[in-house]
């Protein structure tokens, strides 16, 4: 393998990479802040690019626009599946951890149908885009701007995820939450309301993740169970909860899979990834940065 | 919330409605007949073109319609007292197990007469298998993979070509451009994981062998992958003369941009129909595409010298917003020569229809299709089902191979 092709590959990784992470953090943050697993993330992403793909239609405007306008919109899902779903499914009194699996289960199958009903099963894709088939050529190495785009951007929600987490009284009220649900109650915060907004959160940033993925890939029905799972394997490999466990991860997820599929044939490039996170699970079944 | 009570009375209701009909199904009987497509997931799409395809057969099969094409004069099968087909759609969502449990559900619960599908090959693997069984005919309409009636099963048939006459049909092509003097020395193929794309990758290296084409990359990538850059920066790497990818629609789309991205202009693509035939591929990434060859089964231009071709696209068109192509074609083809089986066998009885269908005998000019003629060989296999090559060129596909069927000469090298 050439020193060139080596760099490309490197490269792509850590483009992807950084996608990985955008898409996994909003999981991490869920879970953190309630113990929840939210099954229909892939669902969510898929309607941030469906939301992107409309946005687009109807506004003419390029998608890099609108994607605070997404991560609005996903924002309300997001509250609205608490407010809507888990709320109810955290009252169980019975197997309530099998009950948020199903309720959050159910949500993505309803989703996924509702969106094949409303969106038909024909594949989309946005042409309109100012970044679309753009590449930056350095050297003979190819990045598409659209995925370069993509890594700023998950840069920046990181970073504008540590200062709300670390400088605003809302992050405050959220770690305090994940710290201790009882005593936050006793202080006078409204628990169902901090949950909705962390819900709110989570959604906005897959919000975030769907924009940018809409830009460079097709946008279909069942778009988010192949990203649904890496990251959930992202969001394990870094620890439950952990924000800054969810960017690592999903750089070496991204580059974990770049190099398999270049040793390995292609078609078993995922088993880099998964037999990596069966190692951490073995030795550190909180992932890297998870707290037990 | 259903009540018990609401429940009771809907059930009465039921079966006061299947006694009223048991009579009248007696003076106009009807022939029952299961159809297995992926209607949800990645595939859905297919799923939904293939009904409309059938669909369309159906209503030329069950009304009175004045084209050539068999069972199409009068209302119903003549043969079977005038009695109408009537399709039991089940979706399969392209994974095999579900084919196989759908196809058991069909036989032994709608108690269908013969079984129609599946678009995947790996189902079609299963459902033959399943209905090989029950002694059930299955006509294979679209999975192209040749292992499929190579399995000594007696059930099983395939009026369309299978991989290896498609993929000969390509290195013909290749031989007769070598034969004008274009440089063609390497290939690379490019196949997804499944039966499908790992058969059809076996008879290509094949191929390339016994031609002397050298193989200069051979990668087989994960379907349905969120990215497929390491794989085509080896295509690229390669850079072969010929690229030929085997990929349904989700990859053939995503192959499509990541080339793009990674600055790749293959020379030349011959694909293997599937995704490249489909109109949603070029809808999205056409302008990339110019210039793509794909072996095809169906090419509108035959409708010049058949006029039945259009009027049969146009009543598709109507129900499906898009022309017919390779896939929709033969689905389309599959239920006219199940019809015409059923019409000669008089019965819904699974050996008589078997008996039938092997002594299929219906010409070229009786299709919509290129073909020569159907009739099957005693695997089940129809080997007069010539296949075409279609380039993409501005907005449609044009046939370019071989001679006899040509309209215009390829392009080629497709980039330069």
């Amino acid at each position: 393998m050439t020193t060139q092709a080596l760099v490309q590959v490197l490269a792509s990784g850590l483009l992807m990479g950084l996608i990985y992470a955008l898409i996994a953090v909003g999981l991490s943050l869920i879970f953190g802040l309630m113990d929840v697993v939210n099954f229909a993330h892939g669902e969510f992403l898929m309607l941030a690019m469906y939301a992107t793909f409309g946005l687009v239609l109807v506004t003419r405007l390029d998608p890099v626009v609108l994607m605070p306008l997404v991560a609005a919109l996903l924002f309300m899902l997001g509250a609205a599946a608490y407010m809507g779903v888990v709320r109810f499914a955290m009252r169980a009194k019975a197997n309530q951890g099998m009950v948020q699996i199903f309720a959050t289960f159910g949500l993505a199958i309803l989703l996924q149908g509702a969106a094949q009903y409303l969106f038909t099963p024909d594949y989309r894709n946005v042409q309109d885009t100012w970044l679309g088939g753009r590449t930056l050529e350095l050297g003979g190495i190819f990045l598409p701007w659209p995925q370069i785009f993509g890594a700023v951007v998950s840069l920046a929600a990181f970073g504008g995820l540590h200062l709300l987490m670390s400088r605003t009284d809302f992050g405050r009220a959220l770690e305090a939450t994940r710290e201790d649900q009882g005593a936050v109650a006793l202080v006078g915060i409204d628990r169902n309301r901090v949950f909705a907004l962390g819900w709110g959160l989570g959604a906005a940033l897959v919000g975030l993740a769907g924009a940018v993925l809409a830009i460079f890939y097709y946008i279909h029905p069942q778009v988010g169970a192949s990203f649904a799972l890496i990251a959930y394997v992202t969001v394990a490999l870094g620890g439950f909860g952990s924000v800054g466990g969810a960017l690592v991860a999903g750089i070496i997820v991204g580059l974990v899979e770049a190099f398999t599929a270049v040793i390995l044939p292609p078609a078993l490039k995922s088993v880099g990834v998964y037999a990596l996170y069966l190692a951490v699970v073995f030795a550190r079944p909180q992932g890297l940065f998870g707290r037990l | 919330m259903i009540r018990r009570r609401e429940l009771l009375v809907g059930a009465g209701a039921l079966s006061l409605a299947s006694l009223r009909g048991a009579p009248a199904r007696a003076a106009a009987p009807e022939v029952v007949v299961g159809v297995l497509y992926p209607m949800s997931g990645a595939s859905a799409q297919m799923g939904v073109d293939a009904r409309h395809a059938i669909e369309t057969a159906l209503d030329i099969i069950n009304n009175d319609h004045d084209l050539d094409l068999p069972t199409a004069k009068g209302a119903g099968l003549a043969g079977m007292g005038g009695a109408k087909i009537r399709l039991v759609f089940a979706d399969h969502q392209a994974d095999p197990q579900k084919g196989r449990a759908e196809a058991e559900r069909l036989i032994t619960q709608d108690k269908v007469s013969a079984l129609v599908g599946c678009y995947q090959s790996a189902v079609s693997a299963t459902v033959s298998a399943t209905a090989e069984r029950y002694g059930m005919p299955f006509v294979c309409a679209d999975s192209s993979s040749p292992s499929l009636h190579r399995k000594g099963l007696k059930l099983f048939f395939r009026p369309a070509a299978h991989d290896e006459m498609f993929s000969t049909a390509m290195f013909d092509f290749l031989d007769a451009q070598r034969k004008q003097g274009k440089t063609i020395d390497s290939i690379a193929l490019f196949f997804e994981d499944t039966i499908y794309g790992v058969d059809s990758a076996n008879v290509q290296r094949k191929l390339a062998g016994e031609r002397g084409y050298k193989l200069v990359a051979d990668v087989k990538y994960k379907s349905n992958s969120p990215s497929l850059t390491a794989e085509v920066q080896q295509l690229k790497t390669a850079n072969a003369d010929v690229l030929l990818p085997t990929s349904y629609t989700t990859d053939a789309i995503l192959l499509t941009k990541t080339m793009a991205e990674l600055g790749y202009k293959p020379k030349s693509m011959i694909a293997q129909a599937a995704g490249f035939s489909e109109k949603v591929t070029y809808d999205t990434v056409g302008d990339k595409l110019q210039g793509l060859i794909s072996r095809g089964s169906f090419s509108l231009d035959l409708a010049a010298k058949r006029p039945m071709v259009a009027t049969v696209n146009n009543m598709y068109k109507a129900r499906a917003g898009r022309d017919l192509n390779d896939n929709s074609s033969r689905q389309f083809m599959a239920l006219i020569v199940l019809a015409d089986a059923l019409d000669r066998a008089g019965s819904t009885d699974g050996q008589k229809i078997r008996a039938a269908l092997a002594a299929t005998d219906i010409p070229g000019t009786r299709t919509i299709m290129p073909w020569t003629k159907v009739a099957f060989g005693p695997d089940g296999q129809n080997t007069h089902a010539d296949p075409v090559l279609l380039q993409w060129i501005g907005d449609k596909f044009v046939t370019i191979f071989p001679d006899a069927a040509a309209v215009a000469p390829a392009k080629w090298p497709m980039n330069t």
